[in-house]
């Protein structure tokens, strides 16, 4: 817990916390992580490790998926190597969560978050929201569905990368949200117009030469294309309340008891770190008071869909349907 | 000055076969077998092997220009290197080699089939044997790394870094040659394929803050021209020399990502 004056002024404000304000974190933690963007989480974790001389940090890194099994098997095993796990993705924490492995945090922590993401076993650390890439010599962002099941009968072209992680995840949200039929129907209509592509900053650069008019993508690939080249003719568009706008969120679970992950945890959600990952890995601050990457609207002027996130863990009947449709 | 400029390319070589030696563990046809994970031992044997593969070829060659394509089977000349432990030695620890051999077994076995003139049959014999000479003297090298526990720590290592993923995908970019090299086409192309999703398009992100240009022109060889080559069964040389291209467009990559981190903020 933190001091009460603290708590007091947290309870209050609910504006991320500076570094300063912290205890120093003293002991030895074991973090599995899985692969992020870039090394800008190995960034933080050394920042973290440098300023604690007295906390002994281990890390074991690999695929997120990987990571979360080993930590399912180890638990089954009776065994405990990882007292905290940062995934990119959703889904791993899911699987985690529902064999009741993660412990419960503290709600002065967890009010630290916007509200829609304030969850009791789990604290998501920065988000990424799904968009509608344009490219801004053919389409403006009027021209661009606002309705996500509206896009494969818009007759523009389209760019999009079913093999990819995040374009699944946004499926098995709009399965949840839209019901498996509707989205096999999409699927199969998108199938038929729609252009693949591996990746999804290969869609983004794709719909920057015009090969399309419009893709599905993550938005820090349109920022960070941008970011490299100012004159890009690309921009992003949004749906409305569909899965089309999901806020997605790397996150972290702490896995054994006592203060120290806890307080660790804290220090990802201070501004320092929140404000770093915006302004150098362009992920979207999930506590209030951080701005936001440059290029990218507020997150109060979107309306993502509401959705528990661990839900996104029930990736198999994504796959099932994608494969029946032939569309993987 | 020569001295200089000597010393300066043996370091630069040593450091290249530092960086080139594989990181994960190799998929040679046949079983690996503990040997490779103990070279200084087996040394010897390694070498004994590469005078019989030598004097098996030789043979093999001079039955050829005694009788011609009835006297021979051009098969055994691939059949002699899947016998040799030689084989999984230099796969696990250097693939750019482990591909010049196999274009040079493939090469002398063609030139029989195509019954070429023995003195075409010589210069690919003269090849084989400098890439299995050339073989011998990285897996020695590597013997040496193994025992001063360098090539252990490579191994056990993940990128923490897209500097070092860009290392990691330079080196999976051998690999692709030489699963070509040894007529694995479909497998080459798999490992592109891999390579791409799992390593380059983790690193795209923040390399195309620095160059678009240069991710544009990576991402099309990624995907396209590399693929396409080795689809089209391009020859062994051409699918290396794109290979080599697109190293040196990793080399300018990861230089462009080295001077960014210098100078990106501290977290606190």
């Amino acid at each position: 817990m933190l001091p009460g004056g603290l708590l007091a002024q947290e309870s209050q404000a609910k504006i991320a916390l500076s570094v300063e304000e912290l205890p120093a974190l003293e002991g030895e933690l074991t973090l599995y992580l899985g692969r992020g963007e870039g090394g800008l989480y190995e960034n933080v974790l050394d920042a973290i490790q440098q300023r604690n001389p007295a906390l002994e940090l281990n890390i074991r890194r690999g695929p997120t998926a990987a990571l979360a099994n080993a930590i399912v098997a180890e638990s089954r095993a009776g065994v405990r190597r990882a007292n905290l796990f940062w995934a990119v993705d959703t889904g791993a924490i899911g699987l985690i969560s529902n064999e009741g492995l993660a412990r419960e945090l503290p709600q002065d922590l967890t009010n630290q978050l916007q509200a829609n993401f304030r969850y009791e076993k789990w604290s998501p650390i920065t988000g990424r929201i799904r968009t509608l890439p344009y490219n801004t010599e053919r389409l403006t962002a009027a021209d661009v569905p606002d309705d996500v099941m509206a896009v494969p009968d818009s007759g523009l072209s389209i760019g999009w990368a079913p093999a990819y992680a995040s374009f699944q995840s946004f499926v098995t949200a709009m399965r949840l949200l839209e019901g498996e039929q509707a989205t096999g129907e999409w699927l199969q209509k998108m199938d038929k117009v729609a252009r693949s592509y591996a990746g999804e900053l290969g869609v983004v650069m794709a719909v920057e030469r015009g090969e399309v008019d419009m893709g599905f993508a993550n938005h820090y690939y349109t920022l960070r294309l941008k970011a490299g080249k100012p004159d890009a003719t690309v921009d992003l568009a949004f749906t409305n309340n569909d899965a089309g706008c999901l806020v997605n969120a790397s996150g972290i679970v702490a896995l054994s008891e006592g203060d120290l992950p806890i307080n660790f945890i804290r220090y990802l959600l201070t501004r320092e770190v929140q404000s770093f990952l915006s302004s150098e890995a362009f992920e979207i601050p999930l506590v209030d008071g951080v701005a936001p990457p440059q290029g990218l609207p507020d997150l109060a002027t979107i309306q993502p869909p509401d959705i528990n996130l661990t839900r996104l863990a029930d990736l198999r009947p994504t796959l099932d349907l994608m494969r029946d449709v032939g569309v993987l | 000055m020569t001295f200089k400029t000597s010393q300066h390319t043996g370091i630069m070589v040593i450091l290249g076969l530092i960086a080139t030696f594989f990181t994960t563990a190799a998929s040679a046809n046949g079983p690996i077998g503990d040997h490779v994970n103990d070279l200084q031992s087996h040394l010897g044997e390694y070498a004994e092997e590469v005078v019989w593969m030598i004097e098996q070829v030789d043979e093999i060659v001079a039955n050829y220009e005694r009788g011609g394509l009835t006297n021979v089977d051009p098969e055994q000349v691939v059949e002699i290197w899947e016998e040799v432990n030689f084989h999984a030695a230099i796969e696990s620890n250097y693939v750019p080699v482990y591909a010049s051999i196999w274009q040079g077994l493939f090469g002398v076995r063609q030139a029989i089939e195509a019954q070429q003139p023995i003195a075409e049959l010589r210069t690919q014999q003269d090849a084989l044997e400098q890439s299995l000479w050339q073989g011998l003297g990285a897996v020695k090298l590597a013997a040496q790394f193994q025992t001063r526990g360098l090539v252990a720590n490579i191994e056990n290592t993940v990128a923490t870094s897209p500097v070092e993923t860009l290392t990691q995908v330079g080196q999976l970019l051998d690999r692709v040659v030489a699963k070509y090299a040894e007529r694995l086409p479909e497998e080459a192309v798999s490992i592109v394929f891999d390579t791409y999703l799992t390593r380059f398009e983790g690193v795209e992100g923040d390399l195309i803050e620095q160059d678009a240009d240069l991710v544009e022109d990576l991402e099309v060889d990624f995907n396209v021209t590399l693929p396409q080559a080795i689809e089209g069964a391009a020859s062994v040389d051409a699918v290396r020399d794109i290979v080599n291209e697109m190293k040196t467009k990793l080399n300018r990559a990861r230089a462009l990502l080295e001077e960014a981190e210098a100078n990106r903020p501290s977290v606190f």
